[in-house]
């Protein structure tokens, strides 16, 4: 079954492609201005980072401790976004051919989206977050809870039973834990936008806006390689 | 029967599904042209060709990139290929109000199962929002089977 729903996967992408590639023109002007925006944000970002980087590595020597985060990343094209009446899942133009296996995961640059879960030669499908079968194991920070985290539709996300006693507010940050084994720590994932403290209860629920737009990304990064996360 | 006309035409609405889907999305909601095409299917046909048709073309959708749930539209399709061939040939006794109440009924009820299986967890954390995501999803396919209806009334195929 797999190898026909693979096979199927790469006939469709095929066919797609055409469209896809008219789409993404349409949207090149646009996108364009946004990238230079971008850019020049991120050039200001690296000069403070840079000099962030250098005293860190000082701060590291001192206390000997050696980290470093080195992930591979496989920039990928959305060449479908499935058939069904609701969003659910995409497919990517990258597969086996490059490295892509399933239960990698897949992310724009705010924040995870999904993971790969069947892989043919050139195309992947890929599960989206707002599929009621996805889940993701977080960690919300500064506080550090941990909780797993589903979509409940309306781009917002639930973590449920995370500690009663643990200080959470609204706009923290909401990462990947790195307990999972297909989610490297520390992917963006979204950010607070409530907390639910139910009386009599001893946990509490937290909302998170996931930031990427479903309806408008083309393009995605699949993290092919985590072995190296943490040398 | 021609074989030719039905294959052609489940072939032809699934690449305009396929193709254009996407660009008619508001908000991750879709129009879904292969339900209305299945409805007609089983009311010119009957139950028997609805129902096989409904699976087969539903098979070719999970195909085309699905990624959990795999069998959920044959299972949808066939539903609503069972229940609009119930309806085949009741044109002249229901009247227009009735029938037309009916194939709406048939559309919702098939976006009613889809919607049970694929929104179960907010089924029970938000009803209100899982009530809201059936609606507009029916609604949205529903307005394109409207639109038809000044092309093709369905109850021609009868």
């Amino acid at each position: 079954m797999a190898v026909v729903r693979g096979k199927s996967t790469e006939f469709v992408a095929f066919l797609t492609s055409p469209l896809t590639w008219v789409k993404s023109m349409m949207y090149l002007e646009e996108e364009n201005q946004l990238l230079r925006e971008i850019n020049l944000s991120l050039t200001l970002q690296v000069e403070t980072m840079l000099n962030l980087d250098k005293e860190n590595q000082e701060l590291n020597e001192m206390l000997e401790f050696k980290s470093k985060t080195n992930l591979k990343i496989l920039p990928v094209r959305v060449v479908n976004k499935g058939i069904q009446p609701n969003l659910l899942s995409i497919i990517i133009d990258a597969g086996t051919d490059d490295q892509v296996e399933p239960n990698q995961p897949v992310l724009t640059a705010k924040g995870v989206i999904g993971k790969t879960i069947q892989t043919n030669k050139t195309a992947s499908i890929v599960q989206l977050i707002t599929d009621v079968n996805y889940r993701i194991s977080v960690r919300i920070l500064p506080s550090g809870a941990t909780g797993i985290l589903r979509w409940v539709g309306g781009g917002k996300g639930q973590v449920r039973e995370v500690q009663k006693n643990v200080e959470i507010n609204i706009g923290d940050k909401v990462r990947t834990s790195g307990f999972s084994d297909i989610y490297p720590a520390g992917l963006p994932v979204g950010t607070v936008a409530g907390v639910f403290d139910e009386r009599g209860s001893y946990q509490k629920d937290v909302i998170v806006t996931l930031p990427t737009d479903l309806n408008a990304f083309q393009y995605a990064f699949v993290v092919i390689d985590r072995n190296n996360e943490l040398e | 029967m021609n074989w030719n006309r039905l294959l052609l035409s489940g072939i032809f609405v699934w690449i305009l599904q396929l193709l254009l889907a996407d660009f008619l999305a508001i908000n991750t909601v879709r129009p879904d042209f292969i339900v209305i095409v299945v409805l007609y299917w089983s009311l010119r046909y009957g139950r028997l060709i609805g129902i096989v048709f409904g699976f087969l073309i539903g098979l070719l959708v999970d195909l085309s990139g699905t990624a959990s749930f795999f069998g959920l539209s044959p299972l949808t399709y066939s539903i609503t290929g069972y229940l609009g061939g119930s309806l085949m040939g009741k044109y002249s006794t229901m009247g227009l109000l009735y029938f037309s109440l009916a194939w709406i009924g048939v559309l919702a009820f098939s976006f009613l199962i889809f919607s049970m299986v694929q929104y179960q967890h907010i089924f029970g954390v938000n009803t209100f929002l899982f009530w809201s995501k059936w609606i507009a999803t029916s609604f949205y396919t529903l307005c394109f089977a409207g639109i038809l209806q000044f092309i093709y009334p369905i109850h021609k195929t009868q």
